[in-house]
């Protein structure tokens, strides 16, 4: 057995844990890459690490909350969506949102591969999703909602909480790569707050859809 | 006025009396500190430079939106004159907060200048085009230099106009006829 720190066929030799994380990196890359978020991966913590260089403890751990939170935000605008509650207006205006919700958790997996992490597991039923909704403080319960407003309702709140997250990670991350794109998500997460807004409002609607002069969503 | 949504700790950070003081002042008072902010340690030297230099180009594209809100309302229709009215104010909030920032990083706010080259729109729809044009600058200038400042509440306190300049132009693209959130990303060019 060699004892340099090259593997006998020129490779940088690697530790046993290295290599599983390089063959499940592989495999979630090749997946992400097909098109976009196999459903597999919203399951259980799955690893989906890559052998480029890990990134520091407290970026994986930010990342692994935005997604968190992100895909407890897709998981409410699909039950919605796919439900006959909200009005064919307020569903047409906000079903592009979902795909954007989608695209963003995309991005920010992508980058919690490229530092080896962890993925997050997103909720698989209503219950869990109701549980992490209570847990963050957002009113309502999705499989309770009455109707348009109520819907309509739990989502405002629920980006509320996506753009706080945001706000925390621009707090806390240092990358400046990664926090660039924590500012674009974080701005387009209030553009969907104005629209839920507006579609809420009754009168001066445009003045509704954006009354804070400065917005940093719920901690 | 900060948003009803904002938790505490952002109070925490740099209370809430200057930003408040800015919005209902106007431009005059846009100046006036947060008494909480200048709490706050400030950065080494280097730092503290680079972040006021980093402010100073916001803040003048601030001022430079709330002149074309201020000369383009009258040309408004009565209800889009009271939608701009009050995102001028949230404006004056953004410059009154960028002043505040650039304080507790050591620095001092450029003057305001004197007049802005804002075109000669001459109708509703130009006004909105240019409302638009000066909104999506900000975002550009925001996203650019958010990941530059370096003190971690310098930055998030700069999202915070971001968030709200991002709502803008939503809803001005929604006046406008257009799509108000074409992408899961703002970048400022859309």
């Amino acid at each position: 057995m060699t004892t340099s720190d090259s593997a006998p066929c020129g490779l940088p030799r690697r530790t046993r844990r290295q290599l599983l994380r390089g063959v499940a990196g592989g495999a979630a890359t090749a997946a992400l890459t097909a098109g976009g978020m196999p459903q597999a991966l919203y399951g259980q913590g799955t690893p989906i690490a890559l052998a480029a260089p890990a990134g520091s403890i407290a970026e994986i751990d930010r990342l692994q909350r935005l997604i968190r939170v992100e895909l407890l935000l897709e998981y409410c605008y699909r039950h919605v969506l796919t439900g006959s509650i909200l009005t064919a207006r307020s569903s047409r205006t906000i079903a592009p949102f979902l795909g954007q919700v989608q695209a963003q958790v995309a991005a920010l997996v992508r980058q919690l591969a490229a530092r080896g992490g962890l993925m997050p597991a997103g909720p698989t039923s209503v219950d869990q999703a109701n549980r992490l909704l209570g847990h963050r403080r957002v009113g309502g319960r999705l499989g309770q909602l009455r109707g348009d407003k109520d819907a309509l309702r739990l989502l405002l709140s629920t980006e509320q909480v996506v753009i706080g997250a945001y706000f925390v990670a621009l707090l806390k991350l240092e990358q400046p790569a990664l926090l660039e794109l924590c500012a674009q998500i974080m701005a387009a997460s209030s553009q969907h707050d104005a629209i839920l807004r507006l579609l809420l409002s009754k009168r001066d609607r445009l003045a509704a859809a954006a009354p804070y002069g400065l917005v940093q969503g719920l901690q | 006025m900060v948003s009803r949504d904002a938790g505490a700790s952002r109070r925490a950070l740099f209370g809430a009396a200057g930003s408040a003081l800015a919005a209902v002042g106007g431009l005059s008072l846009a100046g006036c500190g947060s008494a909480t902010a200048r709490k706050v340690a400030p950065p080494p030297p280097a730092v503290a430079a680079r972040d006021i230099e980093l402010l100073a180009a916001a803040l003048e594209l601030e001022r430079r939106t709330v002149a074309a809100y201020v000369a383009g309302m009258p040309l408004l229709s009565r209800p889009l004159r009271r939608v701009a009215r009050q995102y001028l104010s949230e404006e004056l909030e953004h410059t009154g907060e960028l002043i505040s920032l650039t304080r507790s990083v050591g620095g001092h706010a450029t003057p305001r200048a004197d007049s802005y080259r804002l075109g000669h729109p001459t109708e509703p729809a130009g006004v909105l085009a240019l409302l638009h044009e000066l909104e999506s600058a900000q975002l550009a200038t925001y996203l650019r230099i958010i990941p530059q400042l370096s003190p971690g509440r310098v930055r998030a306190a700069a999202s915070t106009i971001l968030t709200v300049d991002a709502q803008h132009v939503a809803l001005l693209r929604l006046q406008q006829g257009q799509d108000p959130v074409p992408s899961a990303f703002v970048t400022g060019a859309e």
